[in-house]
């Protein structure tokens, strides 16, 4: 109860001050929205911001599907080839410091207005932790499993596909969790760039009719979304690797 | 461990499932952009100025000239122009001086229509700060989005009420000229439409004073107008006369109704703030129609082009004459054909 209550308290705080704030003329209303006007924008506005956040889902999902799936290929790839690892692990980091929120208009003008330039500003903003925590993951592998491969004469795939990759696991859940967040403000940049719906649009299109309320419930609906993507994967993480919770001590690092 | 696998085969799986429905979704939304429909980029978020394509849209004005338009909006107000460059659109609504800007640029556009006629620009301040006229400019603070040609009409309003210019501060505000006004930032601003942000104030009842362009000396201008490729005006000019004819019946549409107009922009972008967008239409309705008597819609008064052009050209906010020239062609008009 402590766990929920204490965070939840100061959530009631923080709004309790905003709202007493813009009630006292901080702020023009107009400008900066008192919480509970947001509140009945969540409401009234509750079609629109639905069938606008499908959009939006639609493109965290496949994005981060894209990322993961780029991400697990680049980590495999760089944990079989130290060559290539060599090679690739610096221009990866230096992916990193692209500024996608100017990068996202150009992808428009190249790939066009449809899902593909958003999938991909998702999946360049997204990918990295992926990659990081699940080669990080494949280079701890028990040193002792490998040896018992080796004692069994396993090939190079085998001991790949009984240990390696079930021990780098917890490495993709840890970084997918990290590249959901960062999902969510890729695909708003992604939708800023060109697009005709969508959270990041509505938020936009909110904004030129200064129908700031809206614009903040749009902002409020993303982070819940990525509240619960986040949450939903530590569920499925339990679900699915429960020996990386009973043997937390050697395998997820 | 052979739970793991399991596991492992799931997630392979539903990535595969996923990615592959996600294949499918961009295959469709690509080919149907690369066919025969002809792709409009607004200049902006769709708002009141945009009533008459809508309108065209909804009573098949567009269908029954035998085009399927497309409307695509822009990521923000400078990219369509560079988009019909780069043939990513066929038709981009965009402003005159930017269209002459792009053009300075060596960008092969050309307007074929004027869907707003006069300059809708203003420099808009709150009731309290009483700025009626340009003589009240002096020791006040306008705020804009630093852009080289609306810091030019400051000067040329200035100059003309013999104002000198130190005595004005310019502030760079960006696209927030309406918060900049609220939160006090700035006195006025300059860049706002008297047909958009300044009813937006008047609606919220902050009796918002307004100074339009054209009014107190920059030259008059065609603030909307319709760009396209000068190749595709030449390969595909029977298209796109079809398409300006049937936009031309958009707008005598909204002229007719404007409230039912209203009613279908908002039912097309159920984003729009409609008691915002019915005052804005209702505002903007003459302006939708050249003042001169017996001109067809989209008019393009040829003297006002060569005026605009020239004091662009003086302004040193372009440099190449032929920028200027030839800009616009009333040729697709009504009653104007080659």
């Amino acid at each position: 109860m402590k766990r929920v209550g204490l965070p939840l308290a100061l959530l009631a705080l923080l709004l309790g001050v905003w709202e007493l704030y813009v009630d006292l003329g901080g702020a023009d209303p107009v400008i900066l929205p008192p919480p509970h006007d947001v509140l009945k924008s969540l409401v009234d506005d509750r079609g629109l911001l639905w069938s606008n956040f499908l959009v939006s889902a639609r493109e965290v999902v496949l994005g981060i599907v894209l990322a993961v799936m780029v991400a697990l290929l680049l980590a495999i790839a760089i944990h079989f080839s130290a060559t290539l690892r060599r090679a690739a692990y610096p221009l990866l980091i230096a992916s990193q410091t692209i500024p996608f929120p100017m990068l996202a208009p150009l992808l428009v003008l190249w790939l066009g207005f449809g899902i593909a330039p958003k999938l991909v500003v998702i999946a360049i903003v997204s990918f990295f932790p992926i990659v990081v925590t699940t080669f990080a993951a494949l280079e701890a592998v028990d040193r002792d499993l490998l040896k018992l491969m080796r004692t069994f004469d396993a090939s190079r795939g085998r001991t790949f596909w009984h240990v390696e990759l079930p021990s780098a696991l917890p490495g993709v859940f840890t970084g997918t969790k990290v590249a959901v967040v960062v999902a969510v403000i890729g695909a708003v940049f992604a939708e800023l760039a060109g697009a005709n719906s969508g959270l990041g649009y509505l938020f936009q299109q909110a904004e030129a009719n200064l129908l700031i309320p809206r614009a903040y419930a749009a902002v409020v609906i993303l982070s819940l979304f990525a509240i619960v993507l986040f949450a939903l994967l530590t569920i499925a993480e339990h679900r699915v690797l429960p020996w990386a919770y009973q043997s937390r001590g050697d395998v997820a690092q | 461990m052979k739970r793991c696998l399991s596991a492992c085969a799931a997630l392979a799986l539903a990535t595969v499932a996923l990615a592959a429905c996600g294949e499918k979704a961009e295959v469709t939304t690509g080919s149907a952009g690369a066919g025969q429909p002809l792709r409009l980029m607004l200049d902006w978020v769709p708002n009141a100025d945009h009533v008459g394509i809508y309108q065209g849209l909804s009573e098949g004005d567009f269908a029954q000239a035998g085009l399927a338009v497309r409307v695509q909006v822009p990521s923000d107000p400078a990219t369509p122009l560079e988009l019909v460059a780069a043939g990513k659109v066929d038709a981009a609504i965009s402003y005159e001086p930017e269209l002459m800007l792009a053009r300075n640029r060596g960008l092969p556009l050309v307007a074929i229509a004027a869907i707003v006629q006069r300059p809708l620009t203003s420099i808009i301040s709150l009731g309290s700060n009483r700025i009626a006229q340009p003589r009240d400019l002096p020791g006040k603070t306008v705020g804009d989005a630093g852009i080289a040609y609306q810091h030019a009409y400051l000067q040329t309003i200035l100059a003309r009420a013999g104002v000198s210019t130190d005595k004005v501060k310019e502030v760079n505000v960006g696209a927030n000229l309406v918060p900049a006004m609220l939160s006090r930032r700035v006195d006025a601003t300059l860049g706002g439409y008297w047909n958009y942000e300044a009813i937006q104030l008047a609606q919220r009842g902050k009796r918002p004073n307004v100074i339009r362009m054209d009014e107190v000396g920059v030259p008059a201008y065609d603030e909307l107008v319709l760009v396209v490729r000068r190749d595709t005006l030449a390969n595909r000019s029977d298209e796109l006369h079809r398409f300006v004819q049937a936009m031309a019946r958009g707008y005598k549409s909204v002229r007719r109704d404007p409230t039912a107009a209203v009613d279908t922009l908002v039912r097309a972008n159920p984003g729009l703030d409609r008691k915002l967008q019915l005052a804005s239409v209702r505002a903007t309705l003459g302006a939708f129609f050249p003042s001169a008597p017996g001109k067809p819609w989209g008019w393009q008064d040829p003297a006002r082009w060569t005026a605009y052009g020239a004091w662009m050209l003086a302004h040193r906010l372009i440099t190449n004459p032929n920028a200027a020239a030839d800009a616009s062609t009333n040729q697709l008009l009504a009653g104007q054909g080659v």
